[in-house]
């Protein structure tokens, strides 16, 4: 490879993928429950593989959603090579109660959620217990469907599916929780 | 009278087979997700279009699940991240 073979790549990758930066180390930051040098870690590993496979990314084309493929694959590796063990959770505990029983549809809040900040919905994700934050992060914030969910986690449909459920209901309860005791709500 | 009239319905081509509230609700997620098969689907569109009680839960459900994705994932800048990135990239070629 020639000097200005090497410069023309690299300001192009500057160009169309180190301008995702901040948005590969939120999802990074997700994945990992706000750890912040395993996020770093993550998104480093992300831009050197995806500098070094960069011949395989056509130009124009979605460069962040291939880029954020990357990351969540290197994640996945990590995470099942045992870096971080997964808290067990009791099923019974989390129920398939919804808050949204204790309002009535025509009551302003029982749109309670829409009244905490954004930081708030943040923390109360990275509060969930891997087992249902992994699923939630892969479905609502990736767009992924319930069958690529489960290869990436490697357990069956059926599992993702109720811990997706159990997932968005203990979400609701918490922020429910909380927006209770913020006065947010009566 | 009414049981007649409920089988008519229930082999009416035209009218999806009725499901109560509990079956609805147990598949919100799955449906509001575009996975149920058609079939699946169709019922319980069917049901919450005609169920008063549903409708409402299902669209507070919808909006919880938009609320989440919109707020749930902000871009975060990560000091001197970039300049530990470049200088990676300084030692390797691109592919």
């Amino acid at each position: 490879m020639t000097d200005v073979d090497r410069d023309l790549k690299r300001a192009q990758f500057e160009a169309e993928a180190l301008v995702h930066l901040d948005d590969l180390y939120g999802l990074a930051l997700r994945l990992t429950a706000g750890d912040e040098p395993w996020a770093e870690d993550l998104v480093q590993t992300t831009c050197l593989r995806a500098y070094q496979r960069w011949s395989q990314y056509e130009v124009g084309t979605n460069c962040r959603a291939w880029l954020m493929t990357i990351l969540r694959s290197t994640f996945i590796n990590e995470y099942h090579a045992g870096r971080k063990q997964p808290t067990p959770v009791d099923y019974d505990e989390v129920g398939e109660w919804s808050v949204f029983e204790d309002r009535s549809p025509e009551d302003p809040e029982a749109r309670f959620f829409e009244r905490v900040v954004d930081e708030r919905i943040v923390a109360a994700l990275d509060a969930l217990p891997d087992d249902f934050r992994l699923p939630l992060v892969l479905s609502d914030l990736q767009g992924l469907k319930y069958r690529e969910i489960a290869e990436s986690l490697g357990v069956p449909v059926g599992t993702v599916k109720s811990r997706l459920f159990r997932a968005r209901r203990q979400l609701q309860r918490d922020l429910y929780d909380y927006a209770r005791d913020a006065g947010l709500v009566s | 009278m009414m049981w007649n009239w409920l089988r008519r319905r229930r082999n009416d081509p035209e009218t999806p087979d009725m499901i109560t509230c509990q079956e609805a609700l147990a598949r919100v997620y799955e449906y509001l997700d575009g996975e149920l098969g058609p079939a699946w689907t169709e019922k319980v569109r069917h049901h919450i279009e005609t169920c008063r009680r549903c409708w409402p839960r299902f669209e507070l459900e919808r909006a919880f699940l938009d609320h989440i994705r919109e707020q749930g994932l902000p871009s975060v800048r990560a000091r001197g991240l970039k300049e530990r990135i470049q200088t990676l990239l300084d030692e390797v070629d691109p592919d």
